[in-house]
């Protein structure tokens, strides 16, 4: 990967291309006609016209790409030389929960640093607001405690509450952990300097899909959420209010038929968290177990629904995109 | 374009009338967006190369280049020609330097000169992101290589670059001087696509001497009778820093005119001596292998090497510089059975003990630190610091970040354990080659062969280009009145201290001795450490020559000495001696406000000038005030304590402190 990783970072940030559009492309050199993505750029205009029906407008952003391929050189140089991997979504690194979770839409390339092995592991997403109750914070130690327990990965998105609550408990129950930076992974100095430790000891992996040097950006927060909920296995919510990215966040997940996992909160709080539970999501106490009123109430259902997904994942048999 | 139509380029662009048929093979290659290695000799064209290239190209090339006279002399060269060429470099101000990157982002430039170190600044790199890149150079290519003479760290990153440079973007790298062994590596290195273009190195303009001598002194006397004789001017290289000085004073005593260089020296210097050297103004300058690395002199007449390199390699690198007009140069190289020691030393001191690797491994794993805040833990040296540094780095052990703009050592996650093998493995390397460089004094063949050889050049053999193949061997004939001049000159050379600073009023003083020549340094030892009482009086004498050789006019109005740590009254009894002979008052005034520790346990600088910061006092400011103060130690090592004096009797009003001491040290002497 190390010497594609120009043409990789050039590909992944194409301007209004988005991962769709980019990922088809993929598919179609690396998958259908097995080229690598250096052979990719170096055939002619006519072959992207005819060979991969790409439109004028299209190759004019690819030729637009190509001649900077140098300038991006330079940086990739520097990610690499500061420690930071590039993981494309044809390597066998590349996330297999990820993958199959966002399917076309998963970034076409993540910025890592860390240990990448972490990525194979079975995760834990925990999500909640900024602005947390003592409550939500209790459930998500205990969720964090749990994972670290079943040696599950710990997926967090660095904001305050939840998300730091849910990092600084996975690191004290010293269980592993994936950090999902809402900025460009260079950008990320001072995190760097306090999670030394732990991303020396292979407990910690920083990872971003921004262009590297992006500052931290509010859109650039929502974009990161399907990555945080795309990354994990399983999804537990603390606490959501009807907006804002942990709402549509959820949403989107029962949209997709993912099992999420909301904490089911007392009767005097102010939560949005009745209503997911409402909209399909499984209803949890504060130690994540599934309370009991759910559990007699839809049994069967979602016993179902949890033998099949538990079976597919012992089995190893998640479909790839692009395996 | 063909060769033709290029040549009509060249004429009227570069003033050149044609192409050697390599130079148009690389260029061709060149055009056609190919990676090419190019090993040819000194004098060749290997600049041409890539400059004729870069004005056909649409964009900027970039050049890495290790060697800044070089940039300066190409640079120049250049824009006489009326190719707008730059470089960026650390002897420019950071804004001249802003400048040229901000004029090579917006097309101004064609030709962009660059050190590889630049490629560790964040500016720089943010720049390339905009700029119309058309073509890479590395120059000085073996610097890549492990195993070449002159390995530099900074040209890692720029190999990393090269290989994640995209497919048809062209690539040169040039060389004079690789082994087949580095040429593989360089190869290895560059990976893949890689055209190798060797030509031959055989320079048949050279005579090449060896003259075997018994003592450092026949090395001054034959140089005192002979270097006169020798056609033009030349260079004449030392081994050591300290022996650029010694030497230099010879030719300053005999009249011979010479100028002293080595890396150490300011910029402004530097560039004034190698244009003195350009303009013939000396006889010789004498220097370390700092000088002449890309200096385009035409005529250097002579090459002398008082003290044998490290390898055949270095050799024929460091007399390339010599006959690029082709017309014929003496090459002369000094050897006395106890040479080989010194080279000896740097490959047996090259590489600190590992207990000092696991050390700096250890702080690093514990906590994400800077350079100076690691040398400050460790307690190490800077140089042995950067040694293990540069091996760590390069066993993937460590790696160099920025934070916050602020260069940090960490850890390398699973990383390898420390690969010592590969030290006794260069170890072992290098000593073959100096192993061969003996061969070379002792061989009864051509010697130019023996090195074209060494390089992986198996052209045959020219007549009459050495002292074995025809010329007449050279002897040193040692005769009465030269002895009497080298000992002379031997009782009236002295060591300067370096100290002088910007805003301090310290002077640069002077030594009796270094600590290492003649009994000095024992002497001192057994005063100091082995209660061998007061300095006797034959140091007094030696001391008071230097003094009234150095500071003859001057009118002192104060004697001060250093404080002792360990030593008790050593030095005060020694001080009040000389001050009594000089008849300056005295004072014993200046004192620690706290213990310190001896300075020679520190083993680097920032710790050494921690150890002394603030420490001084002198109670009386009134009898500083506007005076004219002679300090004195015994030994000066690295003055970071004569510096801290200075400073404070500056803030205390001091006109003028000039230091005076017993020894002075050179690298590596044990206290």
């Amino acid at each position: 990967m190390n010497n594609e990783a120009a043409y990789w970072i050039t590909l992944a940030h194409l301007p209004r291309w988005g991962n769709l559009k980019i990922n088809k492309l993929i598919i179609t050199f690396f998958h259908d006609n097995n080229l690598t993505i250096e052979d990719f750029f170096q055939l002619s205009e006519q072959d992207w016209r005819s060979n991969y029906n790409l439109e004028y407008k299209d190759i004019e952003d690819l030729k637009k790409a190509k001649s900077e391929l140098p300038n991006i050189a330079f940086l990739a140089e520097t990610l690499i030389n500061e420690g930071y991997e590039m993981i494309s979504i044809t390597s066998p690194l590349y996330s297999k929960t990820l993958k199959e979770n966002l399917k076309y839409n998963a970034p076409s390339l993540l910025y890592v640093k860390g240990n990448t092995a972490i990525l194979k592991e079975e995760s834990v997403a925990i999500v909640g607001s900024r602005n947390a109750s003592e409550l939500s914070l209790d459930f998500t130690d205990h969720i964090a405690k749990l994972a670290s327990v079943e040696n599950k990965v710990v997926v967090s998105g660095f904001a305050k509450g939840v998300d730091l609550k849910a990092l600084d408990s996975i690191i004290q129950y010293h269980g592993k952990s994936i950090i999902v930076l809402p900025q460009g992974i260079m950008t990320f100095g001072s995190g760097f300097r306090k999670y030394y430790q732990q991303i020396i000891s292979g407990d910690v992996l920083v990872l971003s899909t921004f262009f590297p040097k992006s500052p931290w950006q509010a859109e650039l927060a929502m974009a990161r959420n399907p990555i945080i909920y795309g990354l994990a296995s399983e999804i537990y919510v603390a606490e959501s209010s009807e907006k804002g990215g942990t709402w549509s966040g959820v949403l989107d997940g029962l949209r997709k038929n993912r099992k999420i996992f909301v904490r089911n909160p007392e009767s005097f709080e102010q939560t949005a968290n009745p209503l997911l539970i409402q909209k399909g999501a499984i209803p949890v106490n504060i130690f994540g177990k599934p309370t009991p009123e759910y559990t007699i109430l839809k049994s069967s259902a979602i016993t179902d629904q949890a033998n099949e997904s538990n079976s597919k994942n012992s089995k190893g048999t998640q479909t790839s995109l692009f395996d | 374009m063909t060769r033709n139509e290029a040549e009509q380029i060249l004429q009227k662009t570069f003033k050149i009338p044609c192409f050697y048929d390599e130079q148009w093979k690389t260029i061709e290659m060149i055009l056609n967006g190919e990676r090419v290695l190019l090993i040819e000799k000194t004098g060749f064209g290997k600049s041409l190369c890539f400059q004729f290239p870069a004005i056909i190209l649409g964009g900027i090339t970039v050049i890495f280049s290790p060697l800044i006279a070089l940039m300066r002399d190409q640079v120049k060269k250049l824009n006489q020609l009326g190719i707008s060429a730059r470089g960026v470099n650390s002897e420019q101000t950071e804004e001249e330097n802003t400048q040229i990157i901000e004029d090579a982002k917006s097309g101004k430039i064609k030709i962009l000169y660059i050190a590889p170190e630049r490629q560790n600044n964040t500016e720089w790199i943010e720049a390339t992101r905009q700029m119309n890149l058309s073509m890479v150079v590395v120059d000085e290519a073996h610097c890549i290589s492990v195993w070449g003479h002159d390995f530099r760290p900074a040209f890692r990153r720029i190999i990393n670059l090269v290989n994640l440079l995209p497919k048809g973007l062209p690539v040169l790298a040039t060389t004079a001087t690789a082994t087949k062994q580095v040429e593989a590596d360089i190869a290895h290195q560059m990976g893949g696509d890689l055209n190798i273009i060797r030509g031959n190195l055989m320079r048949d303009n050279f005579k090449l001497f060896v003259i075997k001598v018994q003592s450092e002194d026949e090395k001054l006397i034959w140089l005192g009778k002979n270097i006169e004789k020798l056609p033009g001017t030349g260079i004449l290289y030392t081994g050591t820093r300290v022996d650029t000085e010694v030497y230099a004073r010879w030719f300053e005593f005999l009249n011979i005119p010479s100028m002293g260089y080595n890396a150490g020296l300011d910029t402004a210097s530097r560039i004034a001596i190698e244009e003195g050297l350009m303009q013939n103004k000396w006889k010789c300058v004498i220097s370390t292998n700092a000088l002449g690395m890309g200096i385009d002199k035409p005529d250097i007449r002579f090459i002398i090497h008082t003290q044998i390199p490290q390898s055949p390699v270095h050799y024929y690198q460091e007399i390339g510089r010599a006959g690029r007009d082709g017309k014929p140069a003496y090459i002369i190289l000094f050897y006395a059975p106890d040479d080989k020691s010194l080279p000896e030393a740097f490959i047996e001191g090259g590489r600190p003990s590992i207990h000092k690797y696991e050390k700096v491994i250890s702080e690093i794993k514990k906590d994400l630190l800077g350079e100076r805040e690691l040398i400050k833990k460790t307690n190490l040296k800077q140089n042995q610091f950067r040694i293990i540094k540069a091996d760590l780095l390069d066993q993937k052990i460590i790696r160099e970040i920025t934070i916050d703009r602020r260069k940090k050592l960490e850890y390398v996650p699973r990383a390898p354990q420390l690969n010592t093998r590969i030290f006794e493995d260069l170890r072992a390397s290098k000593t073959d080659d100096l192993n061969h460089m003996i061969e070379y004094v002792e061989t009864s063949q051509s010697r130019m062969n023996y090195l074209c050889d060494f390089l992986g050049d198996s052209t045959p053999n020219i007549a009459e280009s050495c002292d074995n193949t025809g010329l007449k061997k050279v002897q040193v004939i040692v005769t009465d009145d030269w002895i009497q001049k080298v000992q002379e000159f031997h009782g009236q050379y002295f060591p300067i201290l370096e100290v002088e600073m910007k805003g301090i009023n310290l002077v640069n003083g002077i030594a009796a001795s270094f600590y290492g020549f003649s009994n000095v340094g024992t002497l001192l030892h057994r005063c100091k450490y082995e209660n061998g009482g007061d300095f006797p009086d034959f140091l007094l004498k030696l001391t008071l020559k230097a003094y009234r050789k150095n500071y003859g006019q001057n009118k002192f109005d104060l004697v001060l000495y250093v404080p002792p740590t360990k030593s008790g009254d050593l030095v005060k009894n020694f001080a009040v001696k000389v001050a009594e002979v000089l008849n300056i008052p005295i004072s014993h005034q200046l004192k620690k406000l706290r213990e310190t520790e001896e300075q020679k346990i520190f083993e680097n600088a920032y710790l050494k000038s921690d150890n002394v910061k603030n420490v001084f006092i002198f109670e009386n400011r009134d009898q500083i005030f506007g005076k004219n103060i002679l300090l004195i130690d015994d030994i000066f090592d690295s003055g970071a304590t004569i510096k801290e004096i200075g400073r404070y009797l500056t803030k205390l009003g001091a006109f003028q402190i000039a230091p005076l001491t017993i020894a002075k040290t050179v690298g590596g002497d044990k206290l």
